[in-house]
């Protein structure tokens, strides 16, 4: 088990999450889909501080940090879904185009 | 010799008189101004009196005074200096009798129009304009300046058209006037003429400076002759000799005052005054002469002959005035320099007498007809006396002034010329025919009008003290002043070279012997209650008295001109508006205008077409690619980005 195989993995995840950002309808779906990019990271960030610094803890508070983060993020994120739902009756992305110009 | 001095005060007095009855006061029938103007014009009496008693008593003839007017910058032969330009009074022989009758008649018709106008809307106005009339011919007589003269010469025009159209409610005073200005207007354009010819030939404007150029020599035959007929020419437009005496029966629809102070004293004489100022240039100019003697001649016998049909009892005093008038240039040309002024004062007293006379009959019975008149001289007897002393004046009845000044006039043409003379021995003749045709027709045989006869009075001390004064002045003025030749010695100065050559003693009595038979002929004709003979006469010789009834077709031949002018301006102004103006200034426009719009259309089609088409496909392309990527949905954008990022690592990837 090396740092690249961690990192590899980070990749791995941080692209299922972009795809499932991208191509899912469900915008609890995409939400989802945000957090596993928030992971990917977080696992970078663990990795680079057991390999490269293990004297270190820098990586892993900002890991900590981030996780409280995205917490309080996905809180806002489900407020936000709910009242669009109230208002649009739908919880489809295509259905949500008041941004076209 | 103090009078002499103060001479210039004369025509600068009564001048000040007119502004201030203008100014003063507020327009009144009743104001009491006019005795300012009358005050003015009597001190003026009183100093020409004066003067004519200094020159009687030996003063120094010609007086002359001169004062610096302006000044000017000029270069003659090529040397810069200065030319003062004088202005001055100069009292000679002529001058001192035009001052007498001008301000005796001036003043003497003033008093009278203080009844005749009384009651007038304008009453102040008119007596404004009747000082101003005297001064400005006062000033024509005193100026030594000739420029003056001409200054004074036109504002005696203009003064004569204010009050010739004093009445200008009614049409035919204003056109009356009209015509008087623009007739003389025509005669004054040659002596404007002479005047700059003399200008530049003598380099003066002044009287006595010019006669020492001509004494001496130096002015051609030629050039004398241009000059005298330039100055001819203004004074048959002033003094009315043939063909402008056109306005002067006209003139008789102003103020019948005023018609005798026209006739008499201010405006028709002025132009008898200029050639006798002027003389010296007609005598250098034996042609000049000889146009003026013929010209008087000609007028003399034209008038007498339209005055004999006229009815209307004005006109034929008018008639009279240009007969008189053309006595006067007649006895000019002929070299009698005496016997014309001496005419222009005695028939200033008669005419002044017989128009205030008229004025007076007209007064009484509102008409000027004298069909409508006859038999007033019960009602009037003091105004038929005066006009028949006055008549009989103008008629030469012996021992009056008319008498004298005529037969001065008659001894002075045969001796030059026996043809003028027997012209003017007619004209003589039919002066006392229709004369006494008219005291026939107004005073005496029926009375026509029994309503206006009815009417019919005397009128009152200010209209007949005047007639009385004249009277008086009509029976003596003439033998007075041919007393011991003082008109003569007084005149004859430096001037005129006149020879005396006794005339046949038959000369004067048989023209008297013409004038009583033609008296005889007026009461036969006249004189009874009926004109059958007259009635007759007039259906015999019907053609004859037409053509006299429309003055010889003078005034239809001016209107013709006049006409054929207007017709050749419409002419010209057709043609400059539809010839010219369609092909040089409409044309043009139309061609500029056809290029504006060709200009216009290429503007628009291809330099507009291109800008706009360039917008439009900016907007219309921008717009396709909107609608196409920019569909607002947030994953379109998040994999737009996903992509540049995934474009962006490759790139940094295989650089």
């Amino acid at each position: 088990m090396t740092l690249t195989h961690h990192l590899l993995l980070g990749a791995a995840l941080f692209l299922i999450g972009v795809f499932g950002a991208l191509t899912r309808r469900n915008i609890i779906g995409i939400l989802m889909s945000i957090e596993l990019m928030f992971n990917a990271a977080n696992i970078n960030l663990a990795a680079f501080n057991h390999f490269l610094h293990p004297e270190g803890v820098l990586g892993m508070t900002t890991a900590l940090f981030i996780i409280t983060v995205a917490a309080a993020e996905v809180v806002v994120g489900l407020a936000l879904v709910l009242a669009i739902y109230r208002n649009c009756e739908s919880v489809y992305a295509e259905d949500f185009n008041l941004l076209k110009g | 010799m103090t009078m002499l001095e103060h001479a210039y005060l004369i025509a600068l007095i009564p001048l000040a008189a007119s502004f201030l009855i203008l100014f003063g006061g507020k327009e009144d029938p009743h104001s009491p101004l006019p005795f300012v103007g009358i005050a003015a014009i009597g001190w003026c009496l009183v100093e020409s009196l004066g003067i004519l008693y200094a020159a009687i008593s030996g003063a120094a003839l010609p007086y002359a005074q001169d004062w610096s007017w302006f000044s000017f910058g000029m270069t003659a032969a090529n040397r810069p200096f200065v030319y003062d330009m004088p202005i001055g009074v100069l009292i000679d022989g002529p001058a001192v009798f035009m001052l007498v009758v001008v301000t005796l008649v001036s003043f003497l018709v003033q008093i009278y129009s203080l009844s005749y106008m009384h009651g007038d809307a304008r009453f102040k106005r008119y007596y404004a304009y009747l000082s101003f009339f005297t001064a400005s011919m006062l000033g024509l007589v005193v100026s030594s300046n000739l420029l003056v003269t001409f200054c004074c010469w036109e504002l005696v025009g203009f003064s004569s058209y204010i009050l010739i159209g004093f009445w200008f409610e009614r049409s035919e005073p204003a056109y009356a006037a009209k015509k008087a200005f623009l007739t003389t207007k025509l005669g004054d354009l040659g002596l404007y003429l002479a005047l700059l010819f003399i200008f530049v030939l003598v380099g003066s404007f002044q009287i006595p400076q010019i006669a020492q150029f001509v004494s001496r020599g130096y002015m051609s035959t030629a050039a004398a002759t241009l000059i005298a007929l330039g100055i001819l020419c203004g004074a048959a437009g002033k003094s009315a000799q043939a063909p402008l005496f056109i306005w002067l029966p006209d003139a008789m629809e102003g103020p019948t005052p005023v018609s005798a102070l026209i006739h008499a004293a201010t405006m028709v004489a002025a132009g008898v005054y200029l050639v006798a100022r002027c003389y010296f240039i007609f005598t250098a100019a034996p042609i000049a002469m000889e146009t003026v003697a013929w010209l008087g001649a000609l007028t003399a016998f034209l008038a007498a002959t339209m005055a004999i049909v006229c009815t209307d009892i004005k006109r034929v005093l008018a008639f009279s005035t240009v007969s008189q008038l053309g006595f006067m240039m007649c006895a000019l040309g002929a070299w009698g320099l005496t016997a014309g002024l001496f005419h222009l004062t005695t028939h200033a007293a008669f005419k002044a007498l017989l128009f205030l006379c008229a004025g007076s009959v007209i007064h009484a019975v509102h008409t000027n007809d004298m069909r409508q008149m006859g038999g007033l001289s019960k009602k009037m007897p003091l105004t038929f006396l005066t006009t028949f002393i006055g008549t009989c004046a103008i008629s030469g009845i012996p021992l009056l002034s008319g008498w004298y000044s005529k037969d001065m006039i008659l001894e002075r043409v045969y001796e030059h010329d026996p043809r003028l003379f027997i012209i003017l021995a007619i004209t003589a003749t039919l002066t006392a025919f229709y004369m006494f045709r008219l005291l026939f027709l107004t005073f005496l045989g029926t009375e026509r009008d029994k309503d206006k006869h009815a009417h019919a009075h005397e009128s009152p001390w200010p209209m007949t003290v005047p007639l009385v004064v004249l009277a008086l002045l009509s029976i003596f003025a003439g033998a007075l002043l041919d007393h011991h030749h003082l008109f003569e010695s007084l005149v004859t100065g430096p001037v005129s070279p006149e020879i005396p050559h006794p005339a046949p003693p038959w000369l004067g009595w048989s023209v008297t012997a013409a004038v009583a038979a033609s008296i005889v002929a007026a009461a036969k004709l006249y004189g009874g209650p009926h004109f059958e003979t007259a009635q007759r006469l007039k259906a015999a010789w019907a053609p004859l008295f037409h053509l006299l009834d429309r003055r010889y077709y003078l005034d239809d031949i001016f209107l013709g001109l006049v006409d054929l002018g207007d017709r050749a301006a419409r002419l010209a102004f057709w043609i400059d508006s539809e010839v010219i103006d369609a092909i040089f200034v409409d044309g043009w426009g139309a061609v500029a205008r056809l290029a504006a719009k060709l200009s216009h259309l290429f503007d628009d089609l291809c330099i507009d077409r291109t800008v706009d088409g360039t917008g439009g496909l900016s907007v219309t392309v921008g717009g396709a690619l909107r609608s196409l990527v920019a569909r607002g949905l947030a994953q379109e954008y998040l994999m737009y980005a996903a992509v540049g990022m995934s474009v962006l690592a490759a790139l940094t990837w295989f650089r």
